[in-house]
């Protein structure tokens, strides 16, 4: 047998090898500093504004003290309600895809363009709503701001919910047939329930999507300086206050910008790492 | 004998079993057809969804192209003022960022998703594979402060004047990399929108990886290939249109972002042979001027913005999505 | 002539006379299958008489599992999947277009090959069914889960444990517990696809023992492969190949005198 290491096309092979080997560790090692780095900078310079008058006081005016209460409060109502409309639409949507619709043209379709509409641009998603809700009604509202979210849920709610209906093995459904079970309560009591975990799952990941959606509130909900119950009119959030405080020339404000970016990507992380621990411990079929 | 012979002898009723046995079926039907209405009627709305988007945005940006037709498209001059208005700067913005980030996003993306399939050990493959997950999920404008306020000065004070030296003598490039050194500008946000971009391709490059059946790896390891030559010769042959795919995503996804970009483009709405000058995107313009824009023809004009957004994206992502479907296919699902 | 089979075959109670008497509960006339274009089963005739066990026999790919699906009409799931002909149970033609599936499917009850627990408790298991057809009060339903676990020859292994869900029990278990599931509704006809193909032999006898039990109040089908299955369990045995019935007749002719050269050959292992 010749002896494969001696010629010189094995070395440059062994040595293009190890260069490709170096290059993508140098990638990684790149990309991922930048993306710790980011973090880093976020957490040091969100600290040092973190205290509990940011979560009790509201937003000042320029030069005053204060916190972020009002668009603390108004995220959370604006995510609530975007989550109350979008997913029942969202899950009725999937479950249409995944059990009576499965082999229809429909479902190919609507596959299709949903995974378009989720990759879609949010800003646009503003625009749609500013059109037919704010221009129609004549004023900004938390309801706009609520239903241009609840657009950028659906999507993610459709999507999880055919995925995980669709991991339903189809010997439960035929099992439950053959018992005379009518369709829509074979989903009922056993494709909904085996998914459950998994639509739970799909549930949080899509509020971690909105949490941090700023655009689209920018022309629906708007912003408030006050703190504001009045779902008619417009809501802090505090994506919005960040983007409004961060472009400012105050720094006092400046500050209260990352320590509210702060608050958003704790939050987005802690639903995400919420999500991964839930559909780890998935529903034994 | 396995049966018990003591429960012999219970009767059931049947017609009573029978009478609500009828009643029951219609129950079934009735349900049935209703649940199925109502869930074919939420499919629909999905499409009905994308329908309204873009009936709505051709309605909001029909007197910007009643007064200006298709010329808006390539017109530069963009002022409020005498209600003149062209996209051409915002869009020339939108497709050279984006191609800033897919330059340098793509091959590190690519890098690291090679690196977490075939060279990371086994224990940090999870730990890292995870991390890049959830980074890909923190909100864009987080990229967007930290990109003015930390990267645009340091990059304003040390790589920016280093490039516009280096290439201050080179033909062609000094125009390119022409100062002033402002911190903020297209090459700037180009960069925030590669960092942007990086986890989000990678997880999908990675999983388009994972789709190369082992077999066909280890037949290549078993004649002697290298970890390169195996990579080369049949791991990305293999998912070549995943990873276009996935690439584009990517784009479609750079292409509409609006957060990251806004806070260092520097918004003018003018074109700039430097790309360390300011510019505009098109989702910058809107998420800076939207609300304050006076006059129906400057809401229109930047509605029209919008669904020329719409349309380019649209467009990509379609393309995406078809590419992966084809990959999905290959793969026999 | 005595063929060389290992295995115990029934004896044959019925005299001619006898078995022209039988009712048929179920008659296959002419019966046609198509998935999309291709044709999976030809003209098959054949009855299921009441209060007997009928096997289902033939090698792989010979359209016994299509059949028996045929006659709960759970190919209805799936598109492309269409039969003609006619299915008669109780002299109704069940692939009428105007036959209530839900209502053919609670006389008719199915056991799959593979144990399908739903994923509840044992006795939520069993009341499931029934719970959705009557409403009875806790009492009866509380009687009416042990009678189908007794008949399901189950209830001395599970009655301290009802409220165990459905996956913990053993293979051999969970096929009971569907066979349990299955007569809780009180069907007339039990169709079983391949029920012991998945279980270890013991569990194997024991399901065989409970069949022979079952036809006393039910009127059974049952598809196998395992030829000594049949011959153990079965009065009366249909044989199929490529989509056609080939024979069908007593389990005791059909294993010791076939009619049909091919019958023979299958019995006698000359092709698998």
């Amino acid at each position: 047998m010749a002896d494969v290491a001696a010629t010189p096309r094995y070395h440059r092979r062994r040595w293009r090898n190890r260069l490709a080997t170096a290059l993508s560790i140098g990638a990684a090692a790149f990309g991922l500093t930048w993306l710790v780095l980011i973090l880093l900078v976020l957490v040091v310079k969100g600290m040092g504004g973190l205290s509990l008058a940011v979560f009790t006081e509201m937003t000042p005016p320029p030069g005053g003290t204060g916190g972020l209460l009002n668009p603390i409060i108004g995220s959370l109502i604006l995510t609530m309600l975007a989550v109350l409309f979008g997913t029942p639409l969202g899950m009725l949507a999937g479950t249409y895809m995944a059990e009576y619709g499965r082999y229809s043209k429909l479902t190919m379709v609507v596959r299709f363009i949903n995974d378009i509409l989720l990759s879609a641009p949010s800003i646009v998603v503003g625009l749609f709503v500013y059109e037919i809700m704010v221009a129609q009604m004549g004023h900004f509202s938390a309801w706009a701001g609520a239903v241009a979210l609840a657009i950028i849920v659906i999507p993610v709610v459709v999507r999880t919910t055919e995925d995980m209906l669709l991991l339903v093995p189809n010997t439960q459904r035929e099992a439950s047939a053959a018992l005379g079970v009518p369709q829509w309560l074979v989903i009922r009591h056993i494709a909904y329930r085996a998914a459950r975990a998994g639509i739970i799952t799909g549930v949080l990941l899509a509020v971690a999507r909105i949490t941090g959606e700023t655009a689209p509130l920018l022309f629906t909900a708007l912003n408030n300086q006050f703190f504001s119950w009045n779902l008619n009119a417009p809501m802090a959030s505090l994506p919005v206050i960040i983007f409004q405080f961060a472009l400012s020339p105050y720094a006092d404000w400046q500050q209260l910008a990352w320590t509210g970016a702060l608050l958003i990507t704790a939050a987005v992380l802690g639903l995400s790492i919420l999500a991964r621990a839930l559909s780890a411990k998935k529903v034994q079929l | 004998m396995i049966m018990d012979a003591a429960i012999a002898g219970k009767e059931f009723s049947l017609v009573r079993a029978d009478a609500q046995r009828a009643k029951t079926l219609r129950r079934f039907r009735i349900g049935d057809t209703t649940f199925k209405t109502i869930t074919q009627i939420s499919a629909i709305t999905v499409l009905a969804l994308l329908a309204g988007v873009i009936a709505a945005l051709v309605h909001g940006s029909l007197p910007a192209w009643r007064a200006f037709g298709l010329d808006f498209l390539i017109t530069e001059k963009w002022n409020p003022v005498t209600e003149k208005f062209g996209a051409l700067a915002p869009i020339y913005g939108t497709i050279v960022t984006s191609t800033i980030a897919m330059i340098i996003g793509v091959p590190i993306s690519l890098g690291i998703a090679i690196f977490l399939t075939e060279i990371c050990p086994e224990r940090l493959k999870r730990t890292i594979g995870t991390a890049i997950e959830l980074l890909a999920g923190i909100p864009s404008i987080i990229y967007g402060i930290w990109g003015l306020f930390v990267f645009a000065p340091w990059f304003q004070a040390h790589v920016q004047p280093f490039l516009i030296d280096t290439f201050a003598d080179v033909p062609v490039l000094n125009q390119l990399f022409a100062g002033p050194p402002y911190g903020i500008g297209m090459l700037t946000a180009g960069l925030i929108l590669a960092v942007m971009v990086l986890p989000f391709i990678t997880s999908i490059t990675r999983e388009v990886f994972d789709t190369v059946p082992p077999v066909l790896k280890e037949a290549a390891y078993g004649i002697g290939c290298t970890r390169w030559e195996v990579l080369r010769r049949v791991v990305i042959p293999f998912t070549r249109v995943g990873i276009i795919g996935g690439v584009m995503l990517g784009l479609g996804r750079a292409l509409g972002e609006t957060m990251a970009v806004t806070f260092v483009i520097g918004n003018a709405h003018k074109i700039f042979p430097s790309i360390l000058a300011p510019g505009t995107t098109i989702s910058a313009a809107i998420a800076n001027e939207f609300t304050e824009a006076t006059g129906d023809l400057y809401t229109a004009s930047l509605i029209a913005l919008g669904l020329i957004l719409f349309f380019i994206t649209f467009v990509v992502l379609a393309a995406a999505r078809l590419m992966l479907m084809r990959m999905t296919l290959k793969e026999g699902k | 002539m005595s063929l060389a089979i290992q295995t115990e075959v029934k004896e044959a109670p019925e005299t001619p006379a006898e078995i022209a008497a039988l009712e048929p509960k179920v008659s296959v006339r002419r019966l046609n299958f198509y998935y999309g274009a291709y044709r999976a089963l030809a003209d098959n005739n054949v009855e299921l008489y009441k209060n007997k066990v009928t096997a289902f026999i033939g090698p792989s790919g010979c359209g016994k599992s299509t059949l028996l699906r045929i006659l709960n009409r759970i190919y209805d799931l799936y598109p492309n999947q269409r039969a003609e002909g006619e299915v008669l149970l109780d002299g109704e033609n069940i692939l009428n277009p105007k036959q209530d599936v839900n209502l053919l499917r609670a006389k008719v009850g199915m056991v799959f090959q593979k144990p399908t627990p739903f994923p509840m408790t044992i006795y939520d298991n069993i009341a499931f069914g029934v719970r959705l057809y009557e409403q009875l009060p806790k009492s009866e339903l509380d009687a009416r889960v042990e009678d189908s676990l007794r008949r399901g020859a189950l209830w001395d292994e599970v009655k301290d444990k009802l409220d165990a869900s459905g996956l913990s029990l053993s293979g051999g278990q969970q096929q009971r517990l569907c066979i349990a599931r299955t007569v809780a509704i009180r069907p007339e006809v039990i169709l079983l696809d391949e029920p012991c193909s998945a279980l270890d032999p013991i569990s194997t006898a024991k399901i065989e023992e409970l069949i022979d039990v079952l036809k006393q109040d039910y009127t059974i089908a049952i598809v196998t492969h395992n030829m000594q299955q049949a011959a153990r369990t079965s009065d009366f045995t249909a044989f199929m190949y490529l989509g056609e019935l080939v024979e069908f007749d007593e389990t005791t002719k059909i294993f010791t005198n076939p009619r049909q050269q091919r019958t023979q050959d299958y019995i006698t292992g000359r092709f698998g």
